[in-house]
């Protein structure tokens, strides 16, 4: 408990028109902590999301990532989309130097790290091929490494394996799982998969909807690296997931 | 398969053609052959080149106006909305319009020389020009704004990076569609006009019942004008690879 806070979260309120999103929402994120935000449809899940991006103003509250008060977007955070968000005019190559590009580095360092990040996602070879030619869940490692490449401390991700399918998504989960605990980066994952958020999390916050507020916090005690292992088949996670399911249900 | 099909159209409407010339619908319907050998006997003479030389001239004056003043007037009305909301009435005027009719008007402004046929086809263009570049704007994937502006892209890097590729594609049809009409209002124009150009050729001819001469120039033009759209359409092709 005594790790510094990455992402905090005081009071947040945000709606859109007559319809309240979000109401009195306070969160801590620890730094290199994976934490998962889960609820039902309309619970504002994403809006927090594009509050702590910068990307939305809230009404009320405040966040802060690191020591930086977010007023817009900041260089610490990466966001990852639902729906990848990649040019479809650059190859692999001009999606992963994009956000290098936007900040200016040059040339040379751009394409260096750009090939580090391609290869951390297992990408090497693709580099020169265009979205349309890759599978959702190629396009998605494109994104992924266009996050990877501006070197963030926090990765913000928008249901990242929402459109990818079920085998994809495993493998891809624990892809990320090793590359996380390389990095020791802080992750906030947006998702409505229960097995997801328990199996990639260290807690899972969970939102009641209409308004949107954190119903409640659920610790997820299963040993790591859970990846390549077979914690999916243990009694523990099937337990875990029970009890989220249980508190979700009450929601609906 | 597509090629056969293309050849055989052409085929056929040759076919077509010099069946109705033998019918003969009218004793000055030219058949395609003696429209071929006019065609060719106004190349060797030099007419149809020279008169080409001078249409050109109002095409490119005009049409590079219409470019110059399209593009960036549709982009404009693209990311300001205020300027979309009030220009796009006045450009869906000039489309629904029958455009032929402000030619009078253009040429007791302007008079009767170039000027006045390019500011024809500048304004049968660049309606198209610029509603197209409009509705590429108004196209772009507010995601991919989305995202840029996650990784703290300025304005002028949105406008830059995602804005104008994203309207790339709309932009560069409006342009094959603008360059289309333009050729409709220059022929339209020296018709009118008629002391130069294309258009005078074909009222020479149609005045002196040469009408193969008449259909040679109208031919000439058509060529001119397929070949100058297919070229486009090839540039197109090659700057819009990554939509394979």
């Amino acid at each position: 408990m005594s790790a510094p806070v990455a992402i905090a979260i005081e009071g947040v309120a945000k709606a859109f028109g007559p319809v309240q999103a979000l109401v009195d929402v306070d969160v801590r994120v620890r730094a290199g902590e994976f934490l998962s935000l889960i609820g039902p449809s309309g619970c504002g899940k994403t809006t927090l999301l594009k509050i702590i991006a910068g990307l939305t103003r809230a009404d009320r509250g405040r966040v802060t990532v690191g020591d930086r008060l977010v007023t817009g977007p900041g260089p610490e955070c990466s966001v990852v989309f639902q729906d990848f968000a990649l040019l479809p005019w650059g190859t692999v190559q001009n999606n992963v130097e994009f956000g290098l590009l936007l900040r200016g580095v040059a040339a040379a360092e751009r394409a260096t790290r750009a090939h580090e990040a391609i290869v951390k996602v297992g990408l090497t070879g693709f580099e020169h091929a265009y979205p349309a030619q890759l599978s959702g869940g190629m396009q998605q490692r494109v994104g992924l490494a266009r996050a990877l490449a501006v070197n963030p401390r926090v990765l913000l991700m928008d249901e990242p394996f929402a459109s990818i399918d079920e085998q994809t998504r495993r493998v891809f989960q624990d892809d990320l799982l090793s590359l996380w605990s390389q990095e020791r980066k802080t992750v906030l994952l947006v998702t409505h998969s229960m097995e997801e958020a328990i199996y990639l999390s260290d807690r899972v916050v969970v939102l009641s909807p209409r308004p949107g507020r954190v119903h409640q916090v659920l610790d997820v005690p299963l040993p790591r690296p859970r990846e390549s292992a077979e914690v999916r088949a243990t009694a523990q996670f099937a337990r875990l997931v029970d009890d989220l399911w249980k508190v979700l249900r009450k929601l609906q | 398969m597509v090629l056969a099909l293309r050849v055989g159209s052409v085929v056929g409407f040759l076919l077509l053609w010099e069946w109705a010339a033998r019918v003969p619908i009218s004793f000055n319907f030219p058949t395609p052959w003696a429209t071929l050998t006019a065609l060719v006997a106004q190349v060797r003479s030099g007419a149809l080149p020279a008169a080409t030389l001078i249409s050109l001239q109002s095409l490119l004056l005009g049409f590079g106006a219409a470019l110059a003043v399209g593009i960036p007037l549709g982009l404009v009305m693209g990311v300001v909305r205020a300027v979309g909301g009030v220009a796009r009435v006045y450009l869906e005027l000039l489309i629904a319009l029958p455009t032929a009719a402000l030619i009078p008007l253009v040429i007791l402004s302007f008079g009767i020389n170039i000027v006045s046929s390019a500011v024809i086809v500048f304004i049968f263009s660049v309606p198209f020009v610029a509603m197209n570049a409009y509705g590429g704007v108004r196209d772009v994937s507010p995601r991919l704004v989305e995202m840029a502006r996650a990784f703290e892209a300025s304005w002028p890097q949105l406008f830059v990076r995602i804005v104008l590729p994203g309207a790339l594609p709309m932009i560069l049809a409006g342009i094959r569609y603008g360059l289309s009409r333009a050729f409709v209002g220059l022929i339209i124009a020296e018709l009118l006009l008629s002391p130069f150009g294309l258009g005078r050729l074909i009222m020479t001819s149609r005045s002196m019942f040469e009408h193969d001469r008449m259909f040679a120039s109208v031919l000439w033009t058509l060529l001119l004008a397929g070949l100058a759209l297919a070229a486009l359409a090839r540039a197109e092709r090659r700057l819009l690879r990554w939509r394979a």
